[in-house]
């Protein structure tokens, strides 16, 4: 165990530098650059500026200064807001996202995990089909036709909720709902299938046979194996949602990380993207890791080594 | 001769324009006495606070440096220049200097201070500090991106490109604490206009050498104007509040303003219409809605000084052609675009510079004439479009530039018999295109930064930085040197307009519409007004929560029984 988590924390360092090093080259070759704008800026103010950026040195020599950089955490200021450090925008905006995505698959998990598992209890019943069918329509629908409906509905109709901002517990629930609907579809469908595969094998019968109730059967031993699924898919699910939707972010306002990377691109705001993508691909990696960990909690036959 | 500021519609959000704001008809008020309807919630705010959505989060919220339309409204809230504009025609009223004077040869101007002028730190506001400010505009060292407004100054502009190396060279003094002194290389009749912009506006300079760049942040910053920096937090909102140590504190009614950073042009609407906000500024409303908004009383709408045009690039073949460039001008018809595609938002225009300058007398402007245009077309050697290589329409993209590129591809097809390619980039790969001259017809537009058709001519000078079409003529170029240095108003504006008519008979500029303001404003905001160039001094806005003593409403419907949505 201790091996293996030494092994995979090790592992992240050239994963990150092959990422961090495919972003800062392809942001580089992207055309335009940070001092592009419609309205010209004079010539003797854009060497300056990228003198100031360091932008006039050789490309492998930038490449360098961003590696050392990145070693120390410190990826400068933004392009686009000078007058703010990289990480301390990943710092005011994660806390957002880390409420929003948060509540979104705690949500996901609440209601996703027991309409699997009723479904796969009652497999081929009306009530299968009914919760299936629910799920299947969740999964497609996109969040910017489910969201601008919630607003229309519960904000600009029925006046329940702000129809955007992120200031007060009211203002959750409308963006929360919009990111966790295609969660909860995906969750409820991973749930009934683990359950249906776990629901056949041999010590359930023996459970069964031991003359445990149904429930005890559900709940204590299938549900334990049933819903490994789930949690493999929740490591990259808890990274995406957490990083933000940049249309949800969108649509309700929200202050979150996803705008920073969409925009970032956009601006060319080399120093900002790389910061985001960084902190992103360590996330994810980590949300794997304790996914795997997980794993053997929850299924005593997976060994990590 | 700002850029239009690109609206990043995401192609999410487009899908969402149709679903998320269709007004509820319940929710809009009516009201007895004059039978107006107005979109949404209207109830006033329960304190002197005014709350609209300003955009995307400004870059930088140091004058000197910025440059865009949500920066500069918060700049002009928490600083104060020379000068300040009138809220209704954009004149310039006494601001920081309460008087000044101009010698009779145009050049120099002499601002007096207002005694007792202090920053929000309790510091003296002393006209060293303007000195200061301007000089560092100045300095090629900040690498400020609108130096340029300040190239009217005597010296400014060598000084900037570091052709001078010595400051004291350029035309600004400071002869004592309360007098700053501007001599200008020409008489510049716009020049007092230019003190109410943001980049002439003053900046701490005791608080930029102890901070540098981070004295922008809300624990450092200091102003001298109407309002205090309360709170910024970066893509939610600021928060300002009224300056106790301003000059005029006691005629500014509003107690708070709350600035949203909201740029999703749906979002901004949902937020008007459920009271959040009380102002949505122009260009926050989706273009799509206009025709079925006109006909609420909180829509307004006027001229804007903007236009929308297409730049031909004439370094490339056919285009270096004059009478290729005639015909595809001459085959434009701007009424059908912006009647029919554009549903009467915005006025046809075959001009280069917009309306709004009282005395200027437009050269005729350009208009549809297909017979004319297969003439010039046939001149050029290519009668009936035949041999005409096939030459692409470059946009950023954006869902209303296609329509546009569309109907204009069609009408070039239909008239001249030619064919057109239409290429979209995203807004970086745009810029790069057009700035480095890669492209044949490029959608552009364009913001006056002053009410004076300079701003829309200059930068068709040979090699201006925001020509970027090739083109240039010397005997242009002369006509805007003669036009700087007159002194009579008249023979000014008749210098310009012979320009004018220069560019467009050269036809590098297909000019097509006229942009107009288009704002949403509750009924109880008073004293914000339509403008010219969508500036609104805040320190005359307020409060008018009787503003239904005269007309008490009906049919509120759900507006009545309406939960505390919102965040007031």
């Amino acid at each position: 165990m201790t091996t293996f988590l030494i092994r995979r924390l090790l592992l992240i360092i050239p994963t990150l530098w092959v990422v961090g090093t495919l972003t800062f080259f392809m942001m580089r070759f992207a055309p335009g650059g940070p001092f592009l704008a419609e309205r010209d800026i004079p010539a003797a103010a854009k060497e300056q500026l990228e003198r100031q950026y360091g932008l006039d040195r050789p490309l492998h020599e930038q490449y360098l200064k961003f590696l050392a950089n990145t070693v120390r955490l410190d990826f400068g200021p933004s392009y686009k807001y000078p007058a703010r450090q990289v990480t301390e925008i990943i710092f005011e905006a994660l806390p957002v996202s880390l409420e929003l995505g948060g509540w979104a698959l705690l949500l996901a998990v609440l209601i996703g995990v027991p309409i699997g598992v009723i479904a796969a209890v009652r497999q081929n019943t009306g009530t299968d089909f009914a919760a299936m069918t629910a799920a299947l329509a969740g999964v497609p629908v996109p969040n910017f036709v489910l969201g601008p409906l919630l607003v229309l509905g519960l904000s600009l109709s029925l006046f329940i909720f702000p129809p955007a901002l992120w200031s007060g517990p009211q203002s959750r629930v409308l963006p929360v709902l919009t990111l966790s609907t295609a969660y909860i579809a995906y969750i409820a469908r991973l749930t009934r299938g683990g359950m249906l595969e776990v629901l056949r094998q041999d010590y359930i019968r023996t459970a069964r046979a031991k003359g445990l109730s149904e429930t005890t059967v559900v709940s204590k031993h299938a549900l334990k194996l049933g819903i490994l699924p789930v949690v493999s898919y929740l490591g990259p699910a808890a990274a995406r949602v957490i990083m933000g939707s940049v249309v949800v972010e969108s649509i309700f306002a929200v202050p979150g990380l996803g705008q920073h990377l969409v925009r970032g691109a956009f601006n060319r705001d080399y120093t900002l993207v790389l910061g985001v993508v960084l902190f992103y691909s360590l996330f994810l990696m980590l949300l794997n890791l304790l996914v795997d960990i997980a794993y053997t909690r929850l299924d005593p036959r997976v060994e990590l080594a | 001769m700002r850029p239009v500021i690109r609206l990043r519609v995401l192609a999410a959000t487009a899908a969402c324009a149709l679903l998320s704001c269709a007004p509820a008809r319940q929710a809009d008020v009516q009201t007895a006495a004059s039978g107006k309807r107005w979109f949404g919630d209207v109830r006033p705010p329960v304190e002197n606070v005014f709350t609209y959505a300003n955009g995307a989060e400004p870059e930088r919220i140091d004058p000197g440096l910025m440059s865009g339309q949500p920066d500069g409204r918060i700049a002009r809230m928490l600083l104060e220049g020379l000068t300040t504009p009138d809220p209704k025609t954009l004149e310039s009223l006494p601001g920081q200097a309460y008087r000044w004077e101009i010698t009779p040869d145009g050049r120099t101007y002499t601002f007096h201070l207002r005694p007792g002028l202090t920053w929000s730190d309790g510091r003296p506001v002393t006209s060293q500090d303007f000195l200061w400010s301007w000089m560092r505009v100045l300095k090629p060292e900040t690498a400020a991106r609108y130096a340029t407004f300040l190239y009217p100054v005597d010296n400014a502009e060598a000084f900037n490109k570091g052709e001078i190396k010595d400051s004291t060279r350029v035309g600004l003094a400071a002869p004592d604490d309360s007098t700053f002194v501007v001599r200008l290389g020409q008489p510049t009749s716009y020049f007092l206009m230019l003190t109410q912009f943001y980049t002439c506006l003053p900046v701490p300079r005791h608080v930029i050498e102890k901070h540098g760049a981070r004295w922008t942040r809300i624990e450092n910053f200091v102003g001298n104007g109407a309002f205090r920096l309360a709170y910024w937090r970066q893509n939610d909102r600021f928060e300002l509040t009224k300056s106790p140590t301003y000059w005029d504190a006691a005629h500014v009614r509003l107690d708070r303003v709350i600035a949203y950073s909201v740029d999703d042009l749906n979002t901004c609407t949902n937020l008007y219409k459920a009271g959040v906000t009380d102002w949505n500024p122009s260009g926050y409303l989706p273009a799509q809605y206009i025709p079925y908004m006109k006909d609420f009383a909180d829509y307004r709408s006027g001229r804007y000084q903007a236009t929308y045009f297409y730049s031909i690039n004439v370094t490339r073949k056919p285009l270096d052609n004059v009478w290729v460039r005639r015909a595809l001008n001459l085959a434009v018809d701007r009424e059908t675009i912006a009647r029919d595609l554009l549903k009467g938002s915005r006025d046809p225009w075959g001009n280069i510079s917009p309306s709004g300058y009282p005395g200027y007398q437009h050269p005729p402007g350009l208009t549809y004439d297909p017979e004319k245009a297969r003439e010039c077309l046939a001149k050029a050697g290519y009668p009936g479009g035949k041999g005409f290589p096939k030459i692409e329409i470059l946009f950023n993209t954006s869902e209303d530039h296609r329509r546009i590129a569309e109907a204009i591809q069609a009408m070039w097809r239909r008239d001249l018999g030619i064919d057109i390619e239409l290429s979209n980039q995203e807004w970086g790969s745009y810029l790069q295109a057009t700035t480095s001259l890669q492209y044949d017809v490029s959608r552009r537009s364009w913001i006056g930064d002053y009410l004076d058709p300079n701003t829309f001519l200059e930068m068709w000078r040979t090699g201006d930085g925001n020509n970027r079409t090739g083109w240039g003529d010397p005997r242009y170029d002369a006509l805007l040197r003669r036009a700087a240095a007159e002194l009579d108003p008249a023979k000014r504006f008749a210098l310009l307009a012979e320009a004018e008519a220069l560019v467009l008979d050269q036809g590098a500029v297909i000019p097509i519409y006229h942009y107009s303001t288009v704002e949403l404003l509750k009924p109880y905001v008073k004293g914000l007004y339509q403008t010219a160039l969508d500036v609104h001094p805040m320190k005359d806005v307020w409060i008018d929560r009787d503003w239904q003593k005269d007309a008490a409403p009906v049919a509120a419907g759900a507006a009545a029984g309406r939960g505390g949505s919102g965040t007031r």
